[in-house]
């Protein structure tokens, strides 16, 4: 089988084979042998074949958190030719509900802790599911007698799956891997569709960069509904290596699980580094066996970059750079102390280079290449470049173009970079528009002010990225001139729509708008506002 | 009520937070010792950051969290006592000094 069109399954089941008794995952006390997590998956992976559904696409959704189950759940989509959307309940359930009513996924994964959430989630889903609820000792029947057009599968029933035959899946060349949700501006999450070969790509460029082996142990600190969670699972599990996830709450005091699970790959978004540097955390060689210090998400402090390198004196950091839509990661800049501190700008580590078969393009709005030197736009090209929007041909259009002047299709980032002069690396410096990273998650400022209008009964709203943090945003607080509803009524309302980090924690209403010279509301003077309050 | 006293420091941590307390439909009196902040919804990762920095200002301390067992680190009580021997640590010290 050509690599090329592999399954991104494929690496951890050639893992399996070769490793069976290694540790694969470590999420909370539970730890699950490469082969015990193989059978888990393979089990679900013979429901989801046995079940096929009468319509609807090849994914299956995973609605679990930091559990065996959300893990298997990955695994055993994959195995089954399916690609995986994950589902967060740590969001609002009617956000959950709109994800995977607007999937179409037909089966679905359920954890524990996921299954309160059920009634929520499954209304309005009139098409027939597969529910898999691997965690569910008792009987099904209960479900099923309440919602009778699905099909609920219990631990007992997967019990009885034989699945002795090892299977190997395949993918087709444009198939899905997964399927994420991101903010999007008009209120409603789109849909980010990433192929295997995509995923695949990046995974092996990742395994030689960083020469990854069977003993090294990675953090897995992002969200499933992240997807530079799949960068830890699938360079991880390429190798024979040790996902090791940790607990909400061990997530809170991360000095203390990077030392007690003995990692030696650590990623995050700057955010976690910079709480873990306020709690005072990041003593010189407080991490000696770290071998690399990775961050990604959202831009990274260059006197933060100086001082994890210090407490990990034995590990290399980077800064990687990429949207969702291009797969992970795009770019890379490996930090060398203080020649490095020498190309940063305003404090901002560089994003890089481009990573192995990746091309980037800074150009101006008609998509032409701009002097070196020069500001643009971040166009990115390459193997990475996902399939787009889901169901989405409109918006994946105006996103993946082929510029005048070129054969590729390049995917617009959004991102102001300035054009290297020679071979300096490339320099992120902000947004063409108005998506901001919260604890550094992506949150388009757009889709809280839609919510905002809808539920306040108002005509315009304004959202800032508030407290400013040294890497982006600590939060969301918003502005109106007028409240017909009461702002704590519409802040309550926001948090049944939108996840906890993009609910504004406050809501201003002032007398009047502000506005800059070109008739714009100055959203600058309103952070001046802001600020004013401190 | 001594400055420092596991009571003293849950209160200045229930009075820091009685906003979102609130919000998310508790009644400030009636938390227990046992009131997980995190899975109630009080606070996020960023709130414990605000709120250990917080109690650092008020009471003149840095506080080192290396020893807290994670569970505890968002649950009122064990929260409060932690940081009362921390404080009871850095006066002996300052003392001897």
């Amino acid at each position: 089988m050509s690599d090329d069109f592999r399954n991104l399954a494929l690496g951890f089941l050639r893992s399996a084979e070769r490793y069976p008794h290694r540790m694969a995952l470590e999420v909370g006390n539970v730890k699950l042998s490469y082969q015990s997590l193989y059978r888990a998956a393979n089990s679900i992976a013979e429901i989801i074949s046995r079940n096929p559904p009468e319509d609807g696409p090849p994914l299956t959704a995973v609605f679990a958190y930091r559990s065996a189950t959300a893990y298997a759940g990955v695994l055993g989509s994959l195995v089954a030719g399916h690609g995986y959307v994950p589902l967060n309940p740590t969001f609002p359930p009617a956000r959950t509900n709109t994800m995977l009513r607007r999937s179409e996924c037909r089966s679905l994964i359920v954890d524990a802790a996921a299954q309160s959430q059920l009634t929520d989630v499954l209304q309005h889903l009139s098409a027939p599911l597969l529910v898999i609820l691997p965690d569910s000792i008792i009987d099904v029947n209960e479900y099923t007698a309440r919602w009778p057009q699905h099909r609920f599968v219990g631990a007992n029933e997967l019990e009885c799956v034989s699945t002795e035959v090892p299977v190997w899946p395949s993918a087709a060349e444009d198939s899905v891997a997964y399927l994420l949700f991101t903010s999007g501006s008009t209120g409603v999450p789109k849909g980010v569709a990433v192929a295997h070969r995509n995923v695949v790509h990046f995974v092996q460029a990742a395994v030689e960069r960083y020469g990854i082996n069977e003993f090294d142990r990675f953090s897995q600190t992002f969200d499933l509904t992240f997807d530079l969670s799949a960068f830890d699972m699938f360079v991880a599990w390429e190798r024979g290596a040790c996902v090791c996830c940790p607990s909400r709450k061990a997530l809170l005091n991360p000095a203390q699980f990077i030392r007690d699970s003995r990692l030696t790959v650590w990623f995050s978004v700057p955010s976690v580094a910079l709480m873990m540097r306020q709690l005072g955390a990041l003593r010189p060689a407080a991490f000696p066996a770290l071998r690399w210090s990775l961050f990604c998400g959202e831009p990274l402090p260059a006197d933060l970059a100086a001082a994890w390198a210090d407490a990990a004196p034995q590990s290399t950091v980077e800064n990687l750079y990429g949207p969702t839509e291009v797969t992970i990661a795009c770019t890379a800049y490996r930090w060398k102390g203080r020649q490095s501190a020498a190309e940063c700008e305003h404090n901002v580590v560089p994003i890089g280079y481009p990573l192995a078969g990746m091309k980037a393009l800074v150009a101006n709005n008609n998509l032409q290449e701009v002097l070196p030197g020069e500001e643009g736009e971040l166009l990115m090209a390459g193997p990475q470049v996902s399939l787009g929007y889901w169901h989405d041909a409109e918006k994946t259009a105006a996103s993946f173009v082929i510029p005048p002047d070129g054969q590729l299709t390049y995917y617009r980032t959004g991102d102001r970079v300035c054009q290297p002069k020679g071979d300096g690396p490339l320099r992120f410096r902000g947004r063409l528009d108005h998506q901001i990273k919260v604890q550094g998650y992506r949150v388009e400022l757009q889709e809280v002010e839609a919510l905002l209008k809808q539920e306040a009964g108002v005509d315009l709203a304004i959202a800032v990225g508030w407290p400013l943090t040294a890497s982006g945003a600590g939060g969301i607080e918003a502005f109106m001139t007028s409240a017909p509803v009461d702002v704590e009524t519409v802040r309550e309302r926001l948090r049944a729509r939108l996840p906890r980090y993009a609910v504004p924690r406050k809501i201003h209403v002032i007398d009047s708008w502000p506005f800059n010279s070109n008739g714009k509301i100055d959203r600058g003077q309103l952070l001046r506002l802001l600020e004013a309050r401190l | 009520m001594s400055a420092g006293s596991g009571e003293y420091v849950r209160s200045l941590i229930l009075a820091r937070l009685e906003q979102p307390i609130v919000e998310m439909g508790f009644e400030p009196a009636a938390i227990t010792d046992d009131f997980d902040l995190l899975t109630s919804g009080v606070i996020d990762s960023l709130g414990i950051v605000e709120l250990i920095s917080t109690i650092e200002q008020q009471l003149g301390i840095v506080i080192d969290l290396s020893e807290l067992d994670p569970e505890s680190l968002t649950i009122v009580g064990p929260l409060s006592r932690y940081i009362e021997t921390q404080y009871l640590q850095l006066a002996q010290m300052r003392r001897s000094a």
